[in-house]
């Protein structure tokens, strides 16, 4: 049996999801965090908290606030303070105040119906779980556009006025926002927006050196000792910087070089390996959002990319999309959604800017849907979707 | 209640087997999980409360039960469920 060479040690540490223990380069804007919630370790429930993470992407926005979650815990488990922070992505609940509430409810409640409520209700109900199991909750909502998108101004309002009508309660729901920039706020109303705006935390971009040092941290936790050559690593942080000072750019693009140099049986990762990989590597924001989607939306878009792949047209109409998908629902063995279901789809996915979809005009008989990838290759999304749901 | 009227009956046997498996549920789901419809599951779960042996908890209008482990009958219940469970699993 042939034994296979890796440079890696421990891939996990590459992973989106990883948190490190300490964030190199947001020393400042994590302790400022923490003084902002000072209070819920030492006088827990006298007072509710709102900040905003505000940063673009790959600047450590959800890093920041994630960790932070877990020392704040920390701290208040050693006090005794029953404290929780619960990370909510906005968008991969669909911007749905309902659903971002839920998934809060359900981390006390696993079973917790999933429908029968209004949101109205949810918020109360909520407030009464988190009364009755005494417990305040730093509730992270990652992605806020999305929900301020999708509910308009009233959900943030709902959210950070919910403990007017509890005078002499104690003040269990605190909020850290995490958005790309402040622009979205505009459209709520003034006494909302003053609310928020009190304690805003900005990431700037990182600089070269910082992501070079970031990257570095990485290397040692994740590959084997002298793996990384030095040119590599100037390399990828001239990548990540030139994409807007994205260290997740740079450590995608890291994972996927070791992942290159192993596939040519190599025991260190070359500059040739960034190259290759980063023709490769496509935007982050849609990754992202690819990622959180549901399995028959990616089968849709999987669907999409292939029928636009082999065709010069820049749109498909509804009816090609849907013939696609169906063909699609063949080969993995899936029961084809109708057709109000995948409209609805293509919605969301338009929403989170991953297909682009506009009304027909002259030309075509009729009105349908045009839906298009502005935004990303088909062939890279396909190659994408079809290793993600097992198809490659 | 006597022990043979809790035992007598199947749904509520399942109800109990539930509640000690997962903890708490709401009604629906209670129903939907021991494969009985809600106005039977709501019977059986009055009976079991009457009896001492569940509990629930209101959100509005959602009702929420799990065991009553304050009393020695419903451990005494959860007890026979896990050993007779955990029986099963040896064979």
């Amino acid at each position: 049996m042939s034994t296979y060479f890796t440079v890696f040690t421990d891939e996990s540490k590459l992973d989106i999801n990883y948190i490190p223990t300490r964030l190199s380069h947001r020393e400042s804007q994590f302790n400022l965090l923490t003084k902002f919630f000072q209070f819920a370790v030492e006088s827990p429930g006298k007072m509710a908290q709102r900040v905003l993470i505000v940063g673009n992407v790959g600047t450590g926005k959800t890093a920041l606030a994630k960790l932070f979650g877990l020392k704040i815990m920390q701290t208040a488990q050693e006090k005794g303070i029953n404290l929780r922070y619960v990370h909510v992505n906005c968008r991969e609940r669909r911007g749905s105040l309902f659903m971002i509430l839920q998934q809060a409810i359900l981390e006390f409640y696993p079973n917790f119906p999933k429908r029968g409520y209004s949101s109205e209700e949810l918020l109360g109900m909520l407030l009464q779980v988190l009364d009755e199991q005494n417990v305040c909750v730093i509730l992270g909502l990652d992605e806020l556009e999305a929900l301020l998108k999708s509910e308009g101004a009233d959900a943030l309002y709902k959210l950070t006025r919910i403990h007017e009508g509890r005078l002499k309660e104690p003040q269990r729901l605190s909020i850290i926002g995490i958005l790309r920039n402040l622009e979205c706020l505009k459209a709520l109303d003034e006494s909302t927006r003053s609310t928020l705006q009190q304690n805003i935390i900005f990431l700037e971009e990182y600089s070269k050196s910082q992501l070079r040092d970031i990257l570095s941290t990485r290397v040692t936790l994740a590959f084997r000792l002298g793996a990384v050559l030095e040119e590599t690593l100037d390399q990828i942080a001239h990548l990540a910087e030139k994409e807007g000072g994205n260290a997740r750019y740079g450590i995608e693009l890291l994972w996927r070089a070791g992942k290159y140099a192993d596939a040519s049986n190599l025991h260190e990762v070359p500059p040739e390996c960034v190259r290759r990989a980063s023709s490769n590597v496509y935007p982050t924001v849609q990754k992202d959002a690819v990622l959180s989607l549901g399995l028959h939306e990616k089968l849709f878009l999987l669907g999409l990319a292939r029928r636009l792949k082999h065709t010069t047209q820049a749109y498909l109409t509804m009816g090609e999309a849907e013939e696609a998908y169906r063909i699609v629902c063949e080969e993995c063995g899936e029961k084809p959604r109708r057709h109000t279901q995948l409209w609805k789809y293509v919605n969301n996915l338009s929403s989170a800017d991953v297909v682009e979809s506009k009304v027909s005009s002259d030309g075509l008989r009729g009105k349908t849907t045009l839906i298009g990838l502005p935004y990303v290759s088909a062939e890279e999304l396909e190659r994408e979707l079809s290793r993600g749901l097992g198809l490659q | 209640m006597m022990v043979e009227d809790v035992f007598s009956s199947k749904g509520r046997v399942k109800i109990l087997r539930l509640l000690v498996e997962i903890g708490e549920l709401n009604i629906s789901e209670i129903a939907r999980r021991a494969g009985l419809n809600y106005a039977t599951a709501n019977q059986h779960l009055g009976t079991l409360e009457s009896a001492g042996l569940i509990l629930h908890k209101s959100f509005g209008r959602i009702r929420i039960y799990r065991l009553n482990e304050n009393s020695p009958h419903a451990r005494a219940v959860k007890g026979l469920i896990e050993g007779w469970e955990q029986r099963l699993g040896e064979k």
